[in-house]
């Protein structure tokens, strides 16, 4: 296929977009509503997701030590902790730490200097990023540590993990389907436009066909519009996206300082913005070709 | 060569519009198709357009059966013939050139070329200095010959003209009709359908008369 041939249809089309400036706007614009609508969603799962990073201290694993437990042991142990999926950190609290912290946080000092002897056992406390695994390949793992040499016990509380992660996967498959849906609308909404287009240039696709133009000639045109219309389209739909996250910014960092944290919204990062742009651009094409294809059907049967 | 062979068409419901026509123009010839209206001479060029299928019969063109012709060889067959229509079809949004153009640009060709081949075909239909007019400033004669630029401006081996001159008077039909002539002497076959008697006897052509679908032949009428 000639490069001339496709840069005439796409200035054609071009062209056509130009000449009916308010119709292309306002479809420009309701496809970048309709697209930015499931985007701020993912951006929203995104930024929950970053929050929920920030409370990874919550999913925190105790292992405690036999008494007897050896050096060696202790030095094992660590290593294998530290070199495991979804690991934050490792701290290794010794009996007369583990004392102190116990005095200072639960006031019992006399009690305790009753026993005569230290009565806490070393541990290491583990953090672990929550959503670095599944809920059950967590408690698989801090299973497999409750089994190791010099470990007493292994302390845990992930079902607050599991709902975290079955509430992120129900926001992620509600947001597709939503994304789905809207993009059946999309390509119904760009469809439609360009069946209007089709209906204003019915003479001229008549003509064309009279004089030898295949289905791909008349097509072109009209394929280019779709494309153009989705791209800038999906440019708009992430600039809303971007006015609406610096919008909230300020709120959402006073919320955090209230809770005693900082947190930052994010937007959508320049990949994320340009696979918007193709896949607004491939749904406008999409549209286009379903309408245009029903036509040329009529056509040329 | 434009050759049918027992050609029937029918409308499903209806009554035949041709009955069992047999055609045969030699390659370079030009002759008329004359009848009254509903005669179906607008049907036996649309079958030659391939824009209605043949119900029986054969239809041969240049060597091509039309006939069976896939959909996908369509507009490459269509490429080869030039048609002018009585209500002219020209895109009354678009300048003189561009009507023009666009058989050009439909057979691919780049710009430089459509400029060169538009301007010559122009000029000699006479509408050289009328590019840049839109069709709806020009007279009906002028409009014709815009349509007959758009039909040879890719020099067909075909031209057919269904009613060229339908709605003009006698001196612009002798002026369209010459140019059919014209075209005929650089070698094209040309098929014109017109109910004109005056300019049937004028030009002197093979006269192929169709009457309630059936076909009288320039042989037949010798006889």
């Amino acid at each position: 296929m000639n490069l001339h041939i496709r840069l005439e249809a796409a200035k054609n089309a071009l062209n056509t977009l130009i000449k009916q400036p308010v119709a292309t706007l306002m479809t420009v614009l309701a496809l970048a509503i309709v697209l930015a609508l499931p985007v701020g969603l993912f951006a929203a799962l995104n930024n929950l997701q970053q929050l929920l990073g920030h409370w990874r201290d919550q999913a925190q694993i105790s292992l405690f030590l036999h008494q007897g437990a050896s050096a060696a042991e202790v030095q094992n142990l660590q290593a294998l902790l530290e070199r495991s999926t979804g690991v934050v950190s490792v701290r290794y609290v010794g009996k007369e730490a583990a004392l102190t912290e116990f005095e200072h946080h639960a006031g019992m000092t006399a009690a305790i200097q009753t026993l005569g002897e230290n009565p806490l056992p070393a541990s290491f406390v583990v953090e672990l990023n929550p959503l670095a695994q599944s809920p059950s390949a967590l408690q698989t793992l801090v299973a497999s540590w409750g089994q190791q040499p010099g470990v007493a016990s292994a302390q845990s509380d992930l079902r607050w993990v599991a709902r975290l992660q079955a509430i992120l996967a129900l926001g992620k498959r509600a947001v597709w389907i939503l994304a789905g849906l809207l993009a059946v609308g999309a390509i119904l909404v760009m469809g439609n436009t360009i069946r209007l287009h089709i209906s204003q240039r019915r003479d001229e696709i008549d003509v064309a066909s009279l004089v030898g133009a295949t289905r791909a000639f008349i097509r072109r045109p009209f394929l280019y519009q779709g494309l153009f219309q989705g791209a800038v389209a999906g440019m708009i739909a992430w600039i809303i996206v971007a006015i609406t996250v610096t919008v909230l910014q300020g709120p959402v960092e006073r919320l955090a300082e209230l809770y005693g944290t900082r947190f930052h919204l994010l937007g959508l990062n320049s990949g994320q913005g340009l696979i918007l742009v193709a896949a607004s651009a491939l749904l406008g094409w999409l549209g286009s070709r379903l309408a245009v294809g029903r036509h040329l059907d009529h056509t040329f049967s | 060569m434009i050759e049918f062979i027992n050609v029937t068409k029918h409308y499903p419901g209806r009554h035949h519009v041709l009955r069992e026509v047999n055609l045969h123009l030699h390659k370079g010839e030009m002759a008329l198709l004359t009848g009254p209206s509903g005669a179906g001479k607008s049907t036996l060029l649309k079958l030659l357009l391939r824009l209605e299928d043949v119900s029986r019969g054969t239809l041969m063109v240049n060597g091509i059966d039309v006939s069976t012709l896939g959909r996908r060889h369509i507009p490459a067959y269509r490429r080869r013939i030039g048609v002018v229509f009585q209500d002219h079809k020209l895109l009354m949004d678009r300048d003189v050139f561009s009507n023009v153009a666009l058989t050009l640009q439909v057979g691919g060709l780049t710009g430089r070329q459509i400029q060169s081949r538009v301007r010559a075909a122009l000029e000699k239909v006479g509408l050289g200095d009328r590019a840049q007019d839109l069709p709806a400033v020009l007279s009906g004669g002028e409009q014709q010959r815009v349509g007959i630029a758009r039909a040879i401006v890719h020099t067909p081996e075909i031209l057919l003209a269904d009613e060229p001159t339908g709605n003009l008077d006698n001196s612009l039909s002798t002026e369209i009709l010459d140019l059919f002539r014209d075209f005929h002497h650089h070698g094209a076959t040309v098929l014109v359908a017109t109910h004109d008697q005056s300019q049937v006897n004028r030009l002197g052509l093979p006269v192929f008369h169709l009457e309630q679908g059936r076909l009288h032949t320039p042989e037949e009428d010798k006889a």
